[in-house]
């Protein structure tokens, strides 16, 4: 039986990685048509089966105009709630204009990041916790101990070396790799799973700060200067934490399986340097 | 902006259900559908899970109206430099192999078993969240999935290290 669970689990594993492999086209941008119908549905009614039966129910056709309205509008208030929930941050995400994924990160543009206290002068955003607020689930453990639990191989930067602590949230699904002292400060490297339908972080950024770089031969991110980042929960909502203002700059790169986010004071050429060590 | 965060998700979901080409306009549909019903959903209840419920319910549809017994083939990504080189290691190009024979051995399944692969598997969900989004009960969640990879070992013996190398 012992063979029998061995050959399950073998095969679960193939399956999950079987499943990274698969080939899925592109998604279509739904956001413009599927607002364009509700908007023309909240007007007209079409499609509202419910009520459009007890319109033929009614004495008059007004009413049933009227009832079909009123039972639309509890709807759009709760659409409208939800979206507010979702959007409404400090930060005044209203004026969010354009939106790009790379590798797991979304990419939104947004107003220049105000200097926030958690923010401050640590180079990594609080005044004793890297990475300001925390991820969900953090804990501390041993570089050993992260890789049994992480869903993805672990790639440590050779040039940094060992790190001088890793740090596993979220049951596994996003591993950083904090180092205090390096001869550009504070760095902090968080990698995570390169799933094609996962979204890990959203940075709220001016485009134009964004340049494409080269990692060993593959795409990659460089992001000069701070912005507001928040992590994304599996479920898709950002998580309770408020969004923390990054520090220095970042590099974002992937390998297919494992995508890198770097951040701290450093330069380009350093970054990339760190980036192309990671093995 | 919740259309921006779950449309990777749900394209993924109805596109390895079988929706094909089709998938943009499932997806499109289940949003409006989602919200059309969003009073039905309870607060606390995870948004995902509940979406592509309807995701499937439209690909569902999709595959009944079409006729096709168990919508598309699954097909692997063509993006894998490595695995069909000249110059590739043994081992990679026999996990290669053994990846094509897997995705055509799923292909082979049953429907109905072979959703439950995809979301536990593919989309990478719970045995609850597979069971809320195909609607049915936990239980047929564990027996199809125990189901589906016995029939998988069956289809796939024997395996590699018995076999005669060909070529």
């Amino acid at each position: 039986m012992a063979d029998q669970t061995g050959w399950r689990s073998a095969v679960e594993s193939e399956l999950r990685a079987l499943g990274r492999e698969l080939e899925v086209p592109p998604a279509s941008d739904l956001t413009a048509a599927v607002r364009q119908r509700l908007e023309g549905q909240g007007l007209q009614g079409q499609r509202l089966k419910g009520q459009a039966v007890r319109r033929h129910q009614g004495p008059d056709r007004w009413t049933g105009l009227f009832r079909r309205r009123r039972g639309w509008r509890p709807v759009l208030v709760v659409v409208a709630a939800f979206l507010v929930v979702l959007i409404a941050t400090p930060q005044g995400r209203a004026a969010i204009a354009h939106v790009f994924r790379f590798a797991g990160v979304e990419l939104r543009q947004g107003p220049e990041p105000s200097r926030s206290p958690a923010g401050g002068g640590s180079p990594h955003g609080g005044s004793s916790q890297p990475g300001g607020s925390s991820l969900p689930g953090e804990r501390p453990m041993s570089l050993e101990q992260a890789r049994r639990q992480a869903a993805f191989p672990i790639l440590v930067p050779t040039v940094l070396g060992r790190p001088g602590r890793v740090l596993v949230s979220d049951g596994g699904r996003v591993v950083s790799l904090v180092y205090d002292r390096t001869p550009h400060g504070p760095v902090r490297v968080d990698e995570f799973a390169g799933r094609p339908d996962q979204i890990y972080f959203e940075k709220i950024l001016h485009l134009a700060s964004i340049t494409e770089v080269r990692v060993n031969g593959t795409r990659g991110l460089w992001i000069k200067g701070p912005h507001e980042v928040v992590y994304i929960t599996r479920e898709g909502m950002t998580t309770t934490a408020p969004a923390r203002l990054t520090t220095g700059n970042t590099l974002i790169w992937s390998t297919g399986q494992v995508t890198l986010r770097l951040e701290g004071n450093v330069g380009k050429a350093a970054a990339l340097s760190i980036a192309s060590s990671a093995r | 902006m919740l259309v921006a965060r779950y449309t990777l998700r749900a394209h993924r979901a109805a596109y390895l259900l079988g929706a094909g080409e089709e998938s943009d306009d499932v997806v499109q549909e289940a949003f409006v559908k989602a919200f059309q019903h969003l009073s039905r959903f309870r607060t606390g209840e995870p948004f995902g899970p509940w979406l592509l419920r309807i995701v499937t319910n439209e690909t569902r549809n999709l595959v009944r109206s079409r006729r096709r017994r168990a919508g598309l083939a699954l097909r692997l990504g063509t993006a894998e430099p490595a695995g069909t080189a000249a110059d590739a290691p043994a081992d990679e190009v026999l996990a290669a192999e053994r990846r094509t024979r897997l995705v055509a051995a799923v292909n082979t399944l049953p429907a109905r078993e072979r959703q439950v692969l995809v979301c536990r598997y593919f989309l990478e969900l719970s045995e609850a969240e597979t069971a809320q989004v195909l609607a049915c009960p936990l239980g047929s969640v564990k027996s199809r999935t125990s189901r589906a990879l016995n029939r998988l070992r069956g289809l796939l013996v024997p395996a590699p290290e018995s076999r005669v190398p060909s070529g």
